[in-house]
């Protein structure tokens, strides 16, 4: 009984003694996570409407606007940094990592609200723009193609053009039915484990936003898992995603609904719908559902990709997207 | 020195087997049973397999050394499991009501292509239930602490998504996780079948895990 004492002894003391020689706080800014542009002022950022905001531009102010607008919600604008060639052809093209995301300002779980989301993208629009006559366009991939819609939801007469590349659903209904298809659950696949398992490693309160931004990031490969429903053909860039922005808006979602498709018959002007020819979640038939919401909409499939087409296939957009902008300016 | 030979055979039966929640016993049946080998199949952070051993101490009061290991499911049977080492004992007994806690030191490991991840922690429950010859019926409650953690991160993870990320042993304590549930069981011959269910709240009780219940139907077979 003695000898069965000792080795408990032992084996507490080895985990009290571990816990007490460790080499980094997981808090502390930069160590499992990049800092946010209030934590680090290398990095390039704007203030506007009451949070600080990572971003970039490229090109000459004074030429028309591409305003990329992220996925997520919650991550960044690194997967798209692809589209940044449309400066070469006469574009001012901006980046930004959206509230709560990427390398933006944290704030308050609470506070996070689609409007809000809206008001920054206005605000982001203030700050660049040079002049009243500037034309406006907007690039948004996945959940940045759905703010695209909901600002000109809200904002019909702002906006010159809209490249809306695979929006995860207008409204609730088609967000759902694009969720069931593009995340199903393998209830033996290693790709499964891979999200479930860290739980017990890793935990953090709702705004313990180090943690759990890197909780994200560590699970983020079910992305590309082999086999993914969204033909995504491997990891794609990202500095860091926003965990607790990204639980408020899955919140509200599925609280209060959301329909971002009720004035969208009063935006005349043609918009473009791409979408990869590997995606089995969205397809021809999604695209059309939601091509449909537009007077005049132009659909094109991107071939031999997924999702995350910007990245890996920014070559074959690239034509289209600029033909797509050249008619319109 | 047959204490020891028996913490010798608990540690390697540890190693050579993979993780579960406390294992769950029909105090009412045990009598003088030394040796229980247990299996389970759980919903735990994953689906899970398990198998363990409980060694009962002759003593006044029903004490079970346990180890226990268990694995989830998925194409890479070694990268992720978790191996216990404890015991718990039966702390009060009034007819057939039987109060018992459990305390275990845990050493768990997750890998994906982005990380890796080794954990040792421990886990304290206690357990009140109603015990019969042939069924019995209790309510847990217990505490997993990920005490300390150390990471290691692959060059995947370097290149697409943080260069400079930290490696090494982290705190501190980078997780935990409360749970409460329900277990019954059946006891015929040497066998218990005993089935499990709960919710599981982070520690701070402002999150959940992405799937935050439990699930585990298990068997015990009192081997002497």
């Amino acid at each position: 009984m003695k000898n069965i004492m000792s080795l408990w002894l032992i084996t507490s003391m080895i985990l009290l003694l571990g816990s007490c020689n460790n080499e980094f706080e997981v808090n502390d800014p930069g160590k499992l996570v990049p800092k946010t542009v209030d934590q680090d002022a290398s990095l390039p950022s704007i203030f506007i409407n009451g949070t600080q905001l990572h971003s970039q531009t490229f090109g000459n102010p004074n030429n028309p606007m591409v305003v990329f607008l992220h996925g997520g919600p919650g991550s960044d604008y690194r997967n798209g940094l692809n589209v940044r060639q449309l400066a070469n052809d006469g574009y001012y093209v901006i980046f930004y990592d959206q509230r709560g995301s990427g390398l933006s300002q944290r704030h308050d779980r609470n506070t996070y609200t689609i409007q809000l989301m809206l008001d920054d993208l206005t605000a982001v629009i203030s700050h660049y723009r040079t002049s009243s006559s500037q034309q406006v366009f907007l690039f948004g991939h996945s959940w940045g193609a759905m703010i695209a819609a909901a600002y000109v939801n809200t904002y019909p007469d702002r906006i010159r053009g809209i490249i809306f590349a695979e929006p995860g659903g207008f409204n609730k209904k088609l967000l759902d039915e694009y969720g069931a298809a593009s995340r199903k659950i393998k209830l033996f696949a290693e790709s499964t484990n891979d999200i479930m398992y860290p739980d017990q490693f890793l935990s953090g309160g709702k705004d313990k936003h180090a943690i759990l931004d890197y909780k994200l990031a560590i699970i983020s490969g079910f992305a590309y898992a082999p086999g993914n429903n969204e033909g995504n053909e491997g990891p794609s860039p990202f500095w860091r995603n926003g965990a607790v922005m990204l639980d408020r808006l899955v919140e509200i979602a599925e609280t209060e609904g959301f329909d971002f498709t009720t004035n969208l018959h009063r935006y005349e002007t043609r918009v473009l719908f791409i979408y990869g020819e590997n995606n089995k979640s969205y397809g021809l038939s999604f695209a059309q559902k939601e091509a449909a919401f537009f007077p005049n909409a132009q659909i094109t499939q991107i071939d031999d990709t997924g999702h995350e087409m910007i990245h890996f296939k920014w070559n074959n957009i690239h034509p289209i997207v600029l033909t797509y902008l050249n008619s319109l300016r | 020195m047959t204490n020891i030979k028996t913490c010798i055979f608990i540690v390697f039966l540890c190693f050579l087997m993979n993780q579960s929640f406390a294992q769950s016993v029909n105090w009412q049946t045990l009598k003088n049973n030394r040796h229980i080998a247990h299996i389970h199949t759980s919903w735990d952070h994953g689906l899970v397999y398990g198998l363990g051993y409980s060694y009962q101490l002759k003593l006044k009061t029903p004490i079970l050394l346990q180890a226990s290991y268990s694995l989830p499911s998925g194409n890479q049977l070694l990268d992720d499991f978790k191996v216990k080492l404890g015991g718990q004992v039966r702390f009060y007994k009034i007819n057939y009501f039987q109060f018992s806690a459990s305390l275990y030191a845990l050493y768990r490991r997750f890998q994906n292509p982005l990380v890796r991840l080794q954990n040792f922690g421990t886990e304290l429950s206690i357990v009140a239930g109603y015990y019969k010859s042939r069924w019995f019926i209790a309510g847990e409650f217990g505490f997993d602490k990920a005490v300390v953690t150390h990471f290691k991160h692959s060059d995947r993870f370097k290149t697409f998504i943080y260069t400079n990320v930290q490696d090494g042993w982290a705190e501190p304590a980078t997780g935990g996780n409360f749970y409460y549930g329900l277990q019954a069981g059946v006891s015929f011959y040497k066998s218990d079948l005993v089935l499990k269910a709960g919710l599981v709240s982070e520690q701070s009780f402002q999150q959940t895990p992405i799937i935050p219940y439990y699930l585990q139907l298990g068997y015990n077979l009192k081997i002497k």
